[in-house]
């Protein structure tokens, strides 16, 4: 088996703390935090977002502002180039937490994620999936996940919802494999984030891409004949 | 390097709504352009304008995904990766229950709502902008 199919736990705080690293270049917000004694830990990232109205406006992604418009409410408003609609006066904010732990069963990292209100009433996952776009749903509904299911979260012990790993290494192995091919590194956690992250909302600002890709300095773009 | 086949098949701009909701800017019935213009045609005989509006798009498949006969491709800058995976999977005929990944670097899937030409200029080079695509299998 291929070192870059053997995700183990090392690895897998490796590649967070490279992300972890461009997120702290570009301002994204995700941090580590270590379980209690220190053993284990994930990376988690927290925002805000005003639900009915207007989308907060992510630092790096002001081409692809994260609306949570319910898709009723957005049919309506003219929306052009993410313009930021009117907020009506019961705007609520809402906190959305986005964890990435490992899984030692499925040897792959498991995005757990929740939302709540500032008062600390948790979403239903119904309300989450409404406030999700039209395109995310498709990918939410067809992805290559088996389930999203609400569990405990191994550190924190708080019920979360979590994309079903089980499919994960079936959609990154040939992504893996096609970058081994021109002895490229992946940073693994950045391609799964940007595949999984969508279908719950979470976007990764581009920056993300050619981050990994700076370390052995190859330049984007250069098609070699590989068909 | 011989591997791009531009063939001179026009493809129609779709009529059909795509599932892509308000926020795309791309469908061909939304924007102002002339309906000669399909959002994504082969080649690169585009007729320059002020701006160039179309971007050359290069297409790779990887794993077992099918192989497009037409690899090249002229794409409005407000084509998202949305409206290009649901393009590629009609040009492929695959499933609706098949999920079709983009990926620029070979590694990183660009969110389904950014938009090409942002991509190119990100990610762009001789002119073109390299995707991989993937098929990952029908899920239940």
């Amino acid at each position: 088996m291929e070192e870059d199919e053997f995700f183990g736990e090392k690895t897998f705080q490796h590649y967070c703390a490279e992300f972890i690293k461009h997120s702290q270049k570009i301002g994204d917000g995700w941090e580590w935090r270590a379980s209690k004694d220190c053993s284990d830990g994930y990376m988690c990232k927290t925002h805000f977002q005003v639900k009915n109205g207007t989308a907060v406006s992510h630092q790096g992604t002001s081409d692809h502002v994260q609306t949570f418009l319910p898709v009723e409410e957005a049919l309506d408003a003219p929306l052009d180039d993410f313009e930021v609609t009117e907020t009506t006066a019961a705007a609520e904010v809402i906190k959305y937490e986005y964890h990435v732990l490992y899984s030692c069963s499925y040897q792959v990292p498991v995005l757990y994620f929740r939302a709540s209100f500032l008062d600390g009433r948790p979403l239903a996952l119904k309300d989450i999936w409404e406030g999700v776009h039209e395109c995310y749903k498709t990918r939410l509904l067809q992805g290559p996940w088996d389930t999203i299911t609400q569990q405990e979260h191994p550190i924190l012990g708080h019920p979360f919802f979590v994309l079903h790993p089980c499919k994960t290494s079936e959609f990154m192995t040939p992504v893996l494999k096609n970058s081994q091919k021109i002895n490229r590194n992946v940073n693994y956690i950045t391609s799964w984030l940007s595949i999984v992250g969508p279908a719950v909302g979470l976007n990764l600002p581009l920056s993300y891409a050619t981050a990994a890709s700076h370390d052995e300095g190859n330049v984007s773009g250069q098609d070699s004949s590989i068909e | 390097m011989a591997e791009e086949q531009e063939s001179a098949l026009q493809l129609p701009p779709s009529t059909a709504p795509e599932a892509e909701g308000p926020t795309e800017v791309s469908p061909e019935t939304a924007t102002p352009e002339p309906p000669s213009s399909a959002a994504v045609s082969p080649g690169t005989e585009e007729p320059v304008g002020d701006t160039k509006k179309k971007i050359d798009i290069l297409l790779k498949a990887v794993g077992d995904t099918p192989i497009m006969k037409t690899k090249k491709w002229a794409v409005e800058r407000t084509r998202t990766i949305q409206g290009l995976i649901d393009f590629i999977k009609k040009f492929l005929k695959l499933v609706a229950s098949e999920q079709l990944f983009i990926y620029v670097n070979q590694s990183f899937a660009p969110s389904p709502d950014q938009e090409v030409g942002t991509l190119y200029e990100c990610f762009g080079s001789d002119g073109k902008l390299v995707l991989h695509y993937c098929r990952s299998q029908a899920w239940g």
